[in-house]
């Protein structure tokens, strides 16, 4: 496992920070790769500037690996030129579909856990594998309604993460605010889903904050960590060891200090962990 | 049950067209958030022309009308100047489609590549900056484009100025607009198409008689539109 302790997602608004004489005391970032699929500009200068002095790593959010009607090649191509650039410490893309033929969602639209998705899935990751030459990471989404059909449940959220990383060789990137988001929208158990994954599987863990709605939780990456994700977060610990850890924030974008703050209390935590272990 | 391409069929027209449990609202909310912030990121001075409420209406029309295409986001949105100029809605607004134009060049060079410095010696390979991009507006695109930038003064705009040549360039990291006479005009857009520098100076002296290519090459040269 890779010991890089507790980073923060990068974005635009931070940059000034980063391109500054002062470097801010993250563990490592994590950029959308998306963002960076221009030719040049300042998001590319500002990604080889910090690429320098940080661990990087890419995090895919339009691929879509569960969409039937093709994966965008195009896209991956993107991809696998940026990862050629950057060399990025994980690449990581989520257990999601996200487009028809035709229409992109732009949006993390949920699969259900069935033999058909996994078999697509895995395929899909394998195949994404073998092009960008290098194993990525597949994360867990929030949820916000439920995709089984109630006479066939299929597997659940955990179980069919394990089975994925089994059968496509992938390491996981487990998303502990989702997990938390889809207990409270959809009954999931967040500590079964956790134990029914494999210790050494998740290689990283990503922490937000979510808002309450009329529909239930919603995953807005706008907030602190709350204190129930951060028990859960504990619990992973337990179960897969310091992790490298992010926190992600989206909407809503505080001062850097904000994030930077959240990160320490990830390490905190981690340090406490890795020093009952020793 | 449903195939996955099916459920994935029934999910996306649930998204679109409305049905499914009561919390597709929530994906509803996302995608087209997704839509109108990324359409608002790509063409901010014509949502201060419209409004942000009017803006946020623009863009549910113009996502059912211009499905997204990538899971890019921000190759969303190309087609807005398109639109507009369709849109019997926006018809007492006749510039936003030049202004539209104008943005979406902007855009586009902000993400567009550097490019290695002017040499002499190698003139006939020079070419157009890879962040630059031309528009022949009806309107005074530059003028109304500028008067939105930080510091500019809508209120001050001439829409009664005409028509006007546009250049986008990106000196630094954010685009700038300028208004080109019409030989400078012939000569960037000769180069841009691919023209040799003789040929694009010869296009422009044809464009406007008095065009003087020293001064040309000595304006453009140095702000880097003219590039290898």
């Amino acid at each position: 496992m890779l010991r890089l302790g507790a980073g923060i997602g990068l974005r635009a608004r931070h940059y000034p920070e980063f391109l500054g004489a002062a470097r801010p005391a993250a563990g490592w970032l994590e950029v959308h790769g998306e963002n960076y699929f221009g030719a040049g500009g300042l998001d590319r200068h500002a990604l080889e500037r910090v690429r320098r002095d940080y661990p990087v790593s890419l995090h895919g959010v339009g691929l879509g690996l569960g969409s039937v009607e093709g994966l965008d090649e195009a896209h991956a191509a993107r991809l696998k030129a940026l990862v050629a650039r950057v060399e990025p410490v994980f690449v990581s893309e989520h257990l999601c579909w996200g487009a028809l033929a035709g229409r992109h969602f732009n949006d993390l639209l949920p699969l259900p856990f069935t033999r058909e998705a996994l078999d697509l899935v895995a395929a899909r990751v394998e195949w994404l594998q073998d092009l960008l030459g290098r194993r990525i990471l597949v994360e867990n989404v929030s949820a916000y309604v439920a995709c089984e059909e109630p006479d066939a449940p299929g597997m659940g959220e955990g179980e069919f993460l394990a089975a994925l990383a089994r059968r496509s060789g992938c390491g996981l990137l487990l998303d502990v605010n989702n997990l938390y988001v889809n207990q409270a929208n959809l009954g999931r158990d967040a500590l079964a889903q956790m134990n029914a994954l494999r210790p050494g599987s998740v290689e990283e863990i990503h922490l937000a904050g979510h808002t309450a709605g009329p529909h239930g939780l919603v995953d807005t990456h706008s907030a602190r960590v709350c204190d129930e994700v951060w028990k859960l977060y504990d619990a992973a610990l337990e179960r897969f060891g310091p992790v490298p850890t992010l926190v992600e924030w989206d909407a809503d974008l505080p001062e850097l200090a904000v994030l930077l703050e959240e990160a320490g209390k990830a390490g905190a935590r981690m340090e406490a962990r890795h020093a009952l272990a020793a | 049950m449903p195939s996955l391409l099916e459920a994935q069929r029934a999910f996306g027209a649930a998204i679109l067209e409305g049905g499914g449990p009561a919390a597709m609202a929530v994906y509803r909310g996302n995608v087209f958030g997704n839509w109108a912030g990324a359409l608002a990121g790509a063409y901010p001075v014509v949502r201060r022309i419209v409004g942000e409420e009017y803006f946020e209406a623009l863009a549910r029309r113009y996502a059912r009308a211009h499905p997204s295409a990538s899971g890019d986001l921000n190759e969303y949105g190309e087609a807005l100047a398109r639109f507009l100029a369709e849109d019997d809605d926006v018809q007492d607004l006749p510039y936003l489609p030049d202004v539209a134009r104008l943005e979406w060049l902007a855009h586009r060079a902000y993400f567009a590549a550097e490019a290695a410095p002017f040499e002499p010696a190698r003139a006939a390979e020079a070419r157009l900056a890879p962040a630059c991009g031309l528009l022949a507006a009806h309107w005074p695109a530059a003028a109304i484009w500028n008067a939105h930038q930080p510091g500019g003064d809508p209120g001050a705009v001439n829409l009664g100025a005409g028509a006007e040549l546009v250049l986008v360039h990106r000196p630094a990291w954010r685009a700038e607009a300028l208004a080109l006479g019409a030989g400078d005009y012939r000569f960037l857009e000769r180069l841009l198409a691919g023209a040799g520098l003789g040929a694009a100076l010869e296009g422009a002296l044809a464009a406007e008689p008095g065009f003087d290519p020293a001064t040309a090459l000595a304006r453009w040269v140095p702000m880097g539109v003219i590039t290898q």
